[in-house]
C-alpha cells in the first residue's frame, strides 16, 4: 500500500508494504503510524464512527541524521499553552491556518481574520502546485499546496475552489476530484483492515 | 500605619556581555602582511620573527585545504609566546574554520578513555560544510514593544511586529529574543532576517521606505527592499558543522533514553563509519565540501606513550586536520616510558612534525608586550615604571611582569593616582615575589618549614 511516496505511480491498485505500519485504537480514534525506508514518519488519525481523517502529521529525518519536528499537513494540534516563551512565538492573536477535510471538500480555515469576504483574493498556480491566498488591505498572504494531489499527480484547479466568511473565519473549500474520493475510500477499507492493537491509555477507575 | 514604601526601581544592567580580560585577548591575529613577512608589532603579536613568519606558511597550507593529517610542534622556552602564535593562527582563520584547542592533561581527565578523547578532539577539527534547510522568519520591522514588569524584577515580555509587502503578523518575544533585539539595536524600520530554530537575527538593512527619516544614521547604513510573500520561508543556509556534532547527533538513542546519555558520553565506531561513508557520499554529490580545520594540542609532553602512538596512526587518515602541537620542555622522559627523547615527545612521531621554535625576547619586545598588555586592560603607565617594568621582565619573567601590571594599576587606585609610577611598581615587585626570589628564600629558611627533611626524597624520585 505505497500511497505516500514516489513508488505510488507504479503500483496505484495493488497495495504493496514497502514500509512498516502500525494501527492503534484509542476510544475514538483510529491512529496509522508508517515508516518508510528513508526514516520519514507518518501518522494519521481517523474518526472511528465517521471514517473522517482528523490528523496528518509528517516528520521527516534532517540532513544531518536529527530528527526533525512534526510538520501538520492536516488537522490541529492541541498546543500546550505554555506562558514561559523563549525565543518567538506568533501571537494568539494571528490568524491561525488550519486544514480540516470533509469527505467532499479539502477544507482550510483561517480563524482570527475580521476581514470581510471582498478582501480576499485567491488565486491558484498549477505549475507550482501552489494556491495562493492574499488580502486588498495587505494584512494577510498564504502560499499553500494540496500535496494529497499533486501525490496522486493531479493537477490544481481554479473553478472548483469557494470561500466563505462567517465568525471572523475564513473557509476555502476546494472540491476533490471525482477520482481522489474513489482512491481515498479504498484507502479508507485498507487501513480499516489492519489489525489495530489498543492504545497505552488504559482507562482508570477513579474510585 | 503603614510605612510609606519607598520604591525601589533595580538599576538594571543592560550591558551586552562583560568581556575578561585573558592571558591571550591582546591577540587578533598574527601580524603578517600579504607578503607573509611578519610586521614587527601588529595584532598584538611583537617579536618572534621567525616563528611568526612559519606559522604564516602552515596558515597557508590549511587554507588550501589540500594536504591531510600535517603535524606541526612549537617549541621554545616557557613565556616565549607558543600559545600566543596559536592563537594567532586561531584568529586569523576565521570563524569558519573549525580550531580545536586542548591541553595535552585534558584528556586524562575526561570520563572516557584517552583515545577516544583524542578522536572527538579531532573530529571536533574537521568541519562538514553543508546546505540545510532551515526556516526563517524576514521582514521589516514595524514596530518593538518591550514591557518591563511593573515589579522591577522578573521577566520582560515584548511584541515585535514584522510585515512584508503582503502581510503583516505579530510576534511575542522571550528574554532571550529580547535581549539579542537589543543588542542588535533593531528598531522600526528595520530589515531583519531571524532563524526560528536558532534564534539568531541578522539585520539586512533599512528600509527604502525610511529613506527620507531625519535619522542619524552612518554612512554605511545599506537601504533594502521590503521583502515580499509571506514572513516565514524555508531557506537553504549553507554552515559549518563538525564531524563531532555529526556524530553526536546520530548517536543519541532516540526516546527517554536520550536524557540519560549526555553528549560526553564515548561514540561507537560503528556510527563513526556510518558517518565518514555519509559524508564521502555527499562529497562525491557535491552536497557537502570537507574544511580542514587545527587542532591544537598544548603541553603536549604531557601526553603518554599510548596517545603519541595513536597519532601517529591517526594523522595518516585523510580525514585528519592539520595538528598543532606546543611544548616547553627539552630533552625529557616520555610519559609512560623509561626512554628519554627530545621535548618529550617519540623520535618517530618526531619525524612527522615540523618544528617551529621561538626564542626568547629581547627587552625591546617585552616592553612593547608590556605596553599592549597595558592598553589591554586599560592602565595608564608612565614611561619610568614602564622602563622599571621591562627591567623586572628581563630579570625575571615575563608573565611575573605582566601579572604586576594589574596589581600595581590597583595600587596606583588606591592612592588616587591617574597613572602608574615606579614607586606602584616597587611597591608591589615588593609584596608579590617572584619564582626566583621565592626560592631563595626557601633555601634560607628550609629548616622552618614543614616536612624539609623530605626534600632528600623529593629530588631524586
Amino acid at each position: 500500500m505505497c500511497v505516500y511516496g514516489e513508488d505510488f505511480m507504479e503500483c496505484p491498485s495493488v497495495p504493496i508494504r514497502k514500509f512498516h505500519e502500525k494501527s492503534i485504537y484509542n476510544k475514538d480514534k483510529r491512529k496509522v503510524h508508517f515508516t518508510f525506508s528513508d526514516g520519514a514518519e507518518l501518522i494519521e488519525e481517523y474518526d472511528v464512527n465517521t471514517d473522517e481523517l482528523l490528523l496528518r502529521k509528517w516528520r521527516k529525518k534532517g540532513t544531518l541524521g536529527n530528527v526533525g519536528k512534526w510538520e501538520i499537513e492536516v488537522g490541529e494540534q492541541s498546543s500546550s499553552l505554555n506562558f514561559e516563551i523563549d525565543g518567538l512565538v506568533e501571537s494568539n492573536a494571528n490568524p491561525v491556518f488550519i486544514r480540516k477535510d470533509t469527505k467532499s471538500h479539502f477544507q482550510w480555515r483561517i480563524r482570527n481574520l475580521p476581514y470581510p469576504l471582498e478582501n480576499y483574493k485567491i488565486v491558484t498556480k498549477p505549475q507550482e502546485g501552489q494556491i495562493v491566498l492574499s488580502t486588498v488591505n495587505k494584512k494577510y498572504f498564504k502560499m499553500f499546496g494540496v500535496p494529497d494531489l499533486t501525490r496522486y499527480g493531479l493537477p490544481l484547479q481554479q473553478d472548483v475552489i469557494e470561500m466563505a466568511h462567517a465568525n471572523n473565519t475564513l473557509i476555502i473549500s476546494y472540491k476533490k476530484p471525482a477520482a481522489y474520493v474513489e482512491f481515498e475510500k479504498r484507502l479508507l477499507q485498507e487501513i480499516k483492515r489492519l489489525k489495530a492493537s489498543k492504545d497505552g491509555d488504559v482507562d482508570c477507575a477513579t474510585s | 500605619m503603614a510605612a510609606p514604601t519607598i520604591e525601589k526601581v533595580q538599576e538594571v544592567r543592560e550591558v551586552t556581555r562583560i568581556e575578561r580580560i585573558g592571558a591571550h585577548s591582546h591577540i587578533r591575529g598574527l601580524g603578517l602582511d600579504d607578503a607573509l613577512e611578519a610586521r614587527q608589532v601588529s595584532q598584538g603579536m611583537v617579536g618572534q620573527v621567525k616563528a611568526r613568519k612559519a606559522a604564516g606558511v602552515v596558515l597557508e597550507i590549511i587554507k588550501e585545504g589540500k594536504i591531510a593529517g600535517r603535524g606541526i610542534l612549537i617549541a621554545g622556552q616557557p613565556g616565549t609566546g607558543k600559545t600566543a602564535i596559536a592563537m594567532g593562527m586561531a584568529q586569523a582563520l576565521g570563524t569558519d574554520t573549525p580550531f580545536t584547542s586542548i591541553a595535552g592533561s585534558e584528556i586524562f581527565s575526561l570520563e572516557m578513555s584517552k583515545t577516544e578523547a583524542l578522536t572527538q578532539a579531532f573530529r571536533k577539527s574537521i568541519g562538514v560544510r553543508i546546505k540545510e534547510e532551515t526556516e526563517i522568519i524576514e521582514g521589516e520591522i514595524v514596530e518593538v514593544q518591550i514591557d518591563r514588569p511593573a515589579t522591577g524584577t522578573g521577566a520582560k515580555v515584548g511584541k515585535l511586529t514584522l510585515k512584508t509587502t503582503e502581510m503583516e503578523t505579530i510576534y511575542q518575544l522571550g528574554q532571550k529574543m529580547i535581549e539579542s533585539l537589543t543588542k542588535e539595536k533593531a528598531q522600526a524600520g528595520d530589515i531583519v532576517m531571524i532563524d526560528k530554530a536558532t534564534g539568531k537575527i541578522t539585520k539586512l538593512g533599512r528600509s527604502f521606505t525610511r529613506a527620507r527619516d531625519y535619522d542619524a544614521m552612518g554612512a554605511q547604513t545599506k537601504f533594502v527592499q521590503c521583502p515580499e510573500g509571506e514572513l516565514q520561508k524555508r531557506k537553504e543556509v549553507v554552515h559549518t558543522v563538525t564531524l563531532h556534532e555529526i556524530d553526536v547527533i546520530n548517536s543519541r538513542t532516540q526516546g527517554f533514553l536520550a536524557l540519560f546519555s549526555g553528549d560526553t558520553g564515548e561514540i561507537k565506531s560503528e556510527v563513526r563509519e556510518q558517518i565518514n561513508a555519509k559524508v564521502a557520499e555527499w562529497r562525491e554529490e557535491g552536497k557537502a565540501e570537507i574544511v580542514p580545520g587545527v587542532l591544537f594540542i598544548d603541553e603536549v609532553h604531557m601526553l603518554d606513550i599510548e596517545c603519541f602512538s595513536f597519532l601517529n596512526r591517526a594523522l595518516e587518515s585523510d580525514m585528519a586536520p592539520i595538528l598543532i602541537m606546543a611544548t616547553n620542555r627539552g630533552i625529557t622522559r616520555i610519559r609512560g616510558t623509561h626512554y628519554k627523547s627530545p621535548h618529550g615527545i617519540p623520535i618517530d612521531l618526531l619525524d612527522r612534525l615540523v618544528i617551529i621554535s621561538t626564542s626568547p625576547y629581547e627587552e625591546k619586545e617585552i616592553k612593547q608586550i608590556l605596553k599592549i598588555r597595558c592598553e589591554e586592560e586599560d592602565v595608564e603607565m608612565t614611561d619610568d615604571a614602564l622602563t622599571v617594568l621591562t627591567r623586572i621582565g628581563m630579570e625575571t619573567s615575563l608573565r611575573y611582569s605582566i601579572q604586576l601590571i594589574t596589581a600595581a594599576s590597583l595600587v596606583c587606585r588606591k592612592r588616587k593616582g591617574s597613572e602608574v609610577d615606579v614607586d606602584d611598581i616597587k611597591r608591589v615587585y615588593s609584596l608579590f615575589l617572584d619564582e626566583s626570589r621565592s626560592t631563595q628564600f626557601l633555601k634560607e629558611y628550609q629548616q622552618e618549614f614543614m616536612f624539609n627533611d623530605n626534600t632528600d626524597e623529593m629530588e631524586t624520585s
